[in-house]
């Protein structure tokens, strides 16, 4: 098994609403890390393993970064915002660009999206459809029209 | 003596050949909605570059993924830039999602 799908974090529910942690997705600063295909990314894995370089989210020899540009870590999501329209709550951000001017980054297969500002917990993962990189260039991650993530409640 | 910096730039999309021009100071970069990708949002060039624009589709199954597709319904994974000297990728995520009811 590898990458497979895009999922929400199981956990990061479940702590939201249990108050285990003071997640808060209006506020928070949340990064946007890479990866390889080393991994096998699972939404229902305990929080300890959804933290950033925790169980899948291990960096060293997953993570895929350049130290500059790219880092490790993640670059941050900008302008997010969390908010209800109708039944459908709606987590989103601008697309997310290098930090730098150029990069060169290779074999990245999915993106972790987690929050920096309590203890890098993982809100959830996307599956960028296979192998991807850049030479010398710009690379961006543009999120879905509908947002990074959504809850539809019926 | 006074320099004067030109501050226009002229854009070209090598797909389907829309041109534009820029007055603006800053670095910036330029996009439109191109007909030859899909009605993609893609990036133009400077005049000056040499460069191919392709849309790559996704290279595993769909499945219940929730994807930016094109215009022909095909998944988008990524629009490259290849230039002579590197790349330029916008990689496409896809919306992860949760479904409740009582």
């Amino acid at each position: 098994m590898v990458w497979s799908a895009s999922k929400i974090f199981v956990s990061f529910i479940e702590d939201a609403l249990e108050n285990t942690a003071a997640l808060d997705l209006n506020s928070d600063t949340f990064k946007c890390a890479l990866y390889d295909n080393d991994i096998t990314p699972d939404n229902t894995a305990a929080t300890a393993n959804t933290l950033l370089n925790a169980g899948q989210w291990t960096q060293a020899g997953n993570e895929v970064a350049d130290g500059t540009n790219w880092d490790a870590g993640g670059e941050p999501l900008t302008s997010v915002t969390f908010a209800p329209t109708a039944a459908v709550l709606k987590f989103d951000a601008t697309d997310t660009p290098q930090g730098g001017a150029t990069c060169t980054l290779a074999n990245v297969y999915g993106a972790f999206v987690h929050d920096s500002s309590v203890g890098n917990q993982g809100v959830s993962f996307h599956y960028l459809g296979g192998v991807n990189g850049v030479t010398a260039g710009t690379f961006s991650v543009v999120w879905h029209g509908s947002g990074i993530l959504t809850i539809t409640l019926t | 003596m006074t320099a004067i910096i030109s501050t226009i730039r002229d854009w070209y999309c090598p797909n389907c050949g829309l041109t534009d021009r820029t007055n603006e100071p800053l670095p910036h970069s330029r996009f439109h909605t191109c007909p030859k990708l899909g009605m993609l949002s893609a990036p133009m060039l400077p005049t000056t570059t040499k460069a191919k624009v392709e849309m790559n589709e996704r290279q595993d199954y769909q499945g219940s993924e929730i994807l930016t597709m094109d215009a022909n319904n095909r998944p988008v994974m990524s629009i490259v830039t290849t230039r002579d000297n590197g790349t330029d990728a916008l990689v496409f995520a896809p919306l992860a999602t949760a479904r409740g009811g009582a």
